[in-house]
């Protein structure tokens, strides 16, 4: 009995050398299947657990990190955002934003990020550009996407590549600026045709809230067409025009300005809305991880405690032996 | 008139307004002091890639930057 406990005192020491299964290759040395029956319960590989712990405070470190990177990041495009936003609100007074309007040809541009991580907000934007292409598609009309960034690219391909017609990514290479996103809305301007360009964005609320939003332009033909037909852009023939231009050319004008504007705002909230979902996600997954790493460590200690306790019960059981 | 006469002339240059107010932007920038002047032309960097679709497959995508690779 004494050389029992010596033994299963000489494995407790061998077993963290032998990794990560160190039960089985000791199992054949075992000869009674009494013991062998032990043995699985006893020694529960710590080795395991203790890797486990490593890795899960690793990736909780990790998370933490991108977690800071977010927050500042977030700060600096934030006041971009919400000073951008003094671009479109004159626009939508003068030309208004009409999400109803039904014409012809349609282009969805949908708005997401390059890189992943950060929550829910690429496929909100994918889902409603969705929902947008099922109301303005039917017979004689027409509905393209054109995509902007890697992620809405990705859940767009599988179903509607057929229908997409521009796709662009590399946005956030520098950081945001008006030159970049109007060069951007030019690219598109000259390489789709359209009535109606419907933006599909995330619009930034706060660090937990996005508002997938819409935003609509219409082409100069249209703009007109509703100025006659009267409604909210009724009142736009009754400013005068100055120079040579005419209405229709102002029109023009007008609406390819208006439209970079809106994808600068549009750009510039969305890439908000990312930081400030990934700075979330990232601190609810090193939560996680903080709450898997106590677990974890409390079912450490608990077995740790529990070997040593069963031997010292046996050590003290055999020497009691002994002497009685 | 010089306006109404410019109209058309960088319309018919296959330029769309973005393009026209961007290069009008740049001339700005261009008449400003040195220590804002470099500032504003480094801040105003373009870069990205874009591909166009047919028929379902992305053609092959062509960068536009201005900063050197």
């Amino acid at each position: 009995m004494a050389m029992a406990a010596l033994r299963r005192e000489g494995r407790r020491i061998a077993a963290p050398l032998l990794s990560p299964h160190p039960i089985n290759p000791l199992r054949s040395s075992l000869a009674s299947s009494e013991e062998q029956a032990f043995s699985g319960v006893r020694f529960i590989s710590t080795q395991i657990v203790r890797t486990r712990m490593k890795s899960v405070k690793n990736i909780q470190k990790i998370t933490k990190a991108m977690k800071m990177v977010a927050a500042s990041k977030l700060r600096a495009i934030q006041t971009r955002a919400e000073n951008s936003r003094g671009l479109w609100q004159p626009f939508t007074a003068l030309l208004g934003d009409m999400p109803s309007v039904d014409v012809k040809k349609n282009v969805i541009v949908t708005i997401s990020s390059d890189k992943g991580l950060c929550g829910g907000i690429n496929s909100t934007s994918v889902k409603i550009s969705r929902a947008l292409y099922k109301l303005n598609s039917g017979p004689e009309k027409e509905c393209k996407y054109v995509i902007l960034g890697e992620k809405a690219k990705a859940q767009l391909v599988r179903d509607s590549k057929k229908d997409i017609g521009l796709s662009i990514t590399e946005l956030q290479k520098n950081p945001l600026n008006y030159t970049q996103v109007a060069v951007i809305a030019d690219d598109i301007l000259k390489n789709v045709e359209y009535d109606a360009l419907r933006i599909v964005f995330n619009k930034f609320q706060s660090v937990v809230a996005f508002l997938p939003t819409t935003s609509t332009v219409l082409s100069p033909e249209i703009v007109e067409r509703e100025a006659e037909a009267g409604g909210s852009l009724g009142e736009l023939d009754s400013y005068e025009i100055e120079g040579g231009e005419t209405k229709s050319e102002v029109l023009q004008n007008l609406t390819e300005f208006q439209f970079s504007c809106v994808m600068f705002n549009a750009v510039l909230e969305n890439a908000c809305s990312e930081q400030g979902a990934r700075m979330s996600a990232m601190d609810s997954s090193s939560r996680n991880a903080g709450d898997m790493l106590d677990r974890l460590t409390l079912t450490y200690n608990r077995t740790r405690q529990a070997s040593i306790t069963t031997e010292l019960i046996e050590i003290i059981s055999g020497a009691s032996a002994l002497t009685g | 008139m010089a306006s109404s006469a410019a109209v058309p002339f960088w319309r018919s240059a296959g330029m769309t307004y973005i393009t026209y107010s961007n290069l009008c932007a740049n001339l700005v920038r261009q008449c400003l002091k040195e220590p804002y002047k470099t500032e504003s032309l480094t801040r105003e960097k373009v870069h990205f890639s874009a591909s166009q679709w047919v028929d379902g497959k992305p053609e092959k995508p062509t960068t536009r930057s201005d900063s050197p690779e």
